[in-house]
């Protein structure tokens, strides 16, 4: 069984062959290239990975994530960004899918009403027109949900059934002014000590095709590695999803400092000790490669 | 103080639970309903501002403090109708531990799944849910799993949908209906598919150990309290 993470980001420096946008936190002049990312995964005996796009959502600021997957079709498949507002984002979409190895595309928001006592019709929804092309193209959407839109959730899931949801980072939704980053130049987001998700992302477990990532633990946890005050949100989700629509992933590069990529292909057997070696083997890689279609290797 | 009957008695052991219809009925539920529906919509927004910030559920919201906002959530503590089965149940130690004054939204799925909310070593803990509002079936009722209270039961596994719970029961009733639980026991909100919000009050109490509840926790609404047994049940003289 191949092991596979599931979430990661590469990027080189900003350059007229590869533009992106250069915030204070990956400034122009910082790479985290994929040979990096292949260095760590060969030291790990990691085989094979997702790379999600960031900085910039423009088909140009995908250049270097679709170099990366037309240099090594066989290693990794990409998640791609739609620009917010965009006026075809079927024709975005289909512009970076077409034989490029991009699966699908992440988003946080869903355009619907905010308060979740308003009438809901799901057809009215900004991101209804986005789910309705990847049921009809069969894309996966890769979603980390505003704390605020986290409700819509079931009723676009109840709509497209078909349609492959993979939950980022633990299932979690980052609420307003809750995103800073650390001394390691890791994400950082707050959460409550009672975990609120459980009673809206957790629920979305009833949906067969809605699948959720261990990872981010850095980014909520309030101890250092192996998080195990986050030991109850996985034995929630386990207990929830199941061991076969868990993916283990690593989110680097902003764990290379702290605590480490050889440290976080370990976080699974710290913080759910007691799963069967298969359970461990499907989270570790089985299921992305039976739920995102990973070529054989 | 109207005492349990011997059935009642008898099912409160066996089930763990007990449904009292028009428990609350009349002027004292219009002035419940009031005051519920006249908070609820005062708290909205602040608890919309909350959902954004990631500070709160999006899918269920409760009045903050409601003992302090009117004193019918401070009458429905000790109200005849079920109070003298709590103070039976617990040989008269009872004590508040707190109340839950929620709104929960129609939602494709229900907001929590089957779970008991305390251990069997757990001093005696009850939960009693007040209907605000008609709770039709498949309108978020009340579901419980009878005699799941009892040490040895089950054992029980969350299924993925609410209705394949084995061995369950579901509560609809009328507005002012309250059912009192063992809350060792495997319970539930069903999924509320309808288009109506449902509003309930969920009163906690536990049998009383030392220093559970300190005298600080409810001395804002003391004034309330004036005869030994509410402010023994309020913890006030802790």
């Amino acid at each position: 069984m191949p092991r596979i993470d599931a979430h990661l980001h590469v990027f080189t420096k900003a350059s007229a062959e590869f533009p992106r946008e250069t915030p204070d936190i990956w400034p122009a002049e910082r790479e985290e290239p994929v040979e990096k990312l292949l260095g760590e995964m060969e030291k790990h005996r990691i085989d094979q990975a997702v790379l999600v796009q960031m900085a910039g959502a423009s088909i140009a600021n995908h250049r270097y994530l679709l170099r990366c997957l037309k240099e090594y079709p066989n290693r990794f498949l990409g998640i791609g960004l739609v620009p917010e507002g965009h006026p075809n984002p079927a024709e975005h979409m289909a512009e970076l899918t077409d034989n490029t190895g991009i699966i699908g595309f992440r988003f946080s928001t869903f355009g619907g009403p905010r308060d979740i006592f308003a009438k809901m019709d799901v057809r009215e929804f900004a991101a209804y027109p986005i789910w309705k092309c990847a049921a009809e193209r069969d894309y996966v959407l890769w979603l980390y949900p505003n704390a605020i839109s986290a409700h819509l959730l079931p009723y676009l899931i109840q709509e497209f059934p078909q349609v492959r949801v993979v939950l980022n980072h633990l299932a979690a939704c980052p609420g307003k002014g809750k995103f800073s980053w650390d001394e390691f130049g890791r994400p950082q987001v707050q959460v409550t000590g009672y975990n609120l998700f459980m009673h809206t992302t957790y629920r979305l477990a009833r949906f067969e095709n809605v699948n959720v990532h261990l990872s981010g633990q850095y980014a909520f946890s309030r101890e250092e590695f192996p998080y195990k005050d986050l030991a109850g949100w996985h034995h929630g989700l386990l207990g929830g999803f199941g061991a076969k629509r868990l993916m283990w992933a690593t989110d680097f590069p902003w764990i290379l400092e702290e605590p480490g990529y050889g440290k976080l292909t370990t976080v699974i057997e710290e913080l759910l000790p007691g799963l069967s070696e298969a359970e461990l083997a499907d989270i570790m890689g089985g299921n992305a490669k039976r739920i995102l279609r990973f070529p054989d290797l | 103080m109207i005492l349990p009957t011997l059935e009642q008695k008898a099912q409160w052991e066996e089930e763990g639970y007990l449904v009292f219809e028009n428990a609350i009925q009349g002027e004292d539920l219009k002035q419940l309903q009031n005051a519920f529906d006249y908070w609820a919509d005062a708290c909205k927004a602040e608890w919309l501002d909350r959902v954004e910030a990631g500070e709160a559920a999006a899918t269920f919201y409760d009045i903050p403090n409601p003992l302090e906002k009117d004193p019918i959530f401070i009458d429905i503590i000790d109200y005849p109708s079920y109070y003298g089965a709590l103070m039976a149940f617990t040989d008269h130690e009872l004590i508040l531990l707190g109340p839950q004054v929620r709104t929960v939204a129609p939602w494709p799925v229900s907001y929590t799944g089957w779970h008991p909310d305390v251990g069997y070593d757990n001093p005696l803990h009850i939960k009693v849910q007040i209907y605000v509002n008609d709770v039709e079936p498949g309108g978020g009722e009340f579901g419980f799993v009878p005699g799941s209270h009892k040490p040895g039961s089950g054992p029980y596994t969350r299924p993925m949908r609410q209705e394949s719970m084995t061995g369950h029961k579901t509560f609809p009733g009328k507005a002012g209906t309250a059912i009192m639980f063992n809350s060792c026991g495997w319970h539930v909100s069903m999924d509320n598919h309808s288009d109506t919000p449902r509003k309930s009050i969920i009163l906690i109490y536990e049998k009383r150990t030392p220093g559970r509840i300190g005298p600080q926790q409810f001395a804002s609404i003391s004034e309330y309290c004036k005869t030994p047994e509410r402010r023994k049940l309020f913890s006030l003289d802790d």
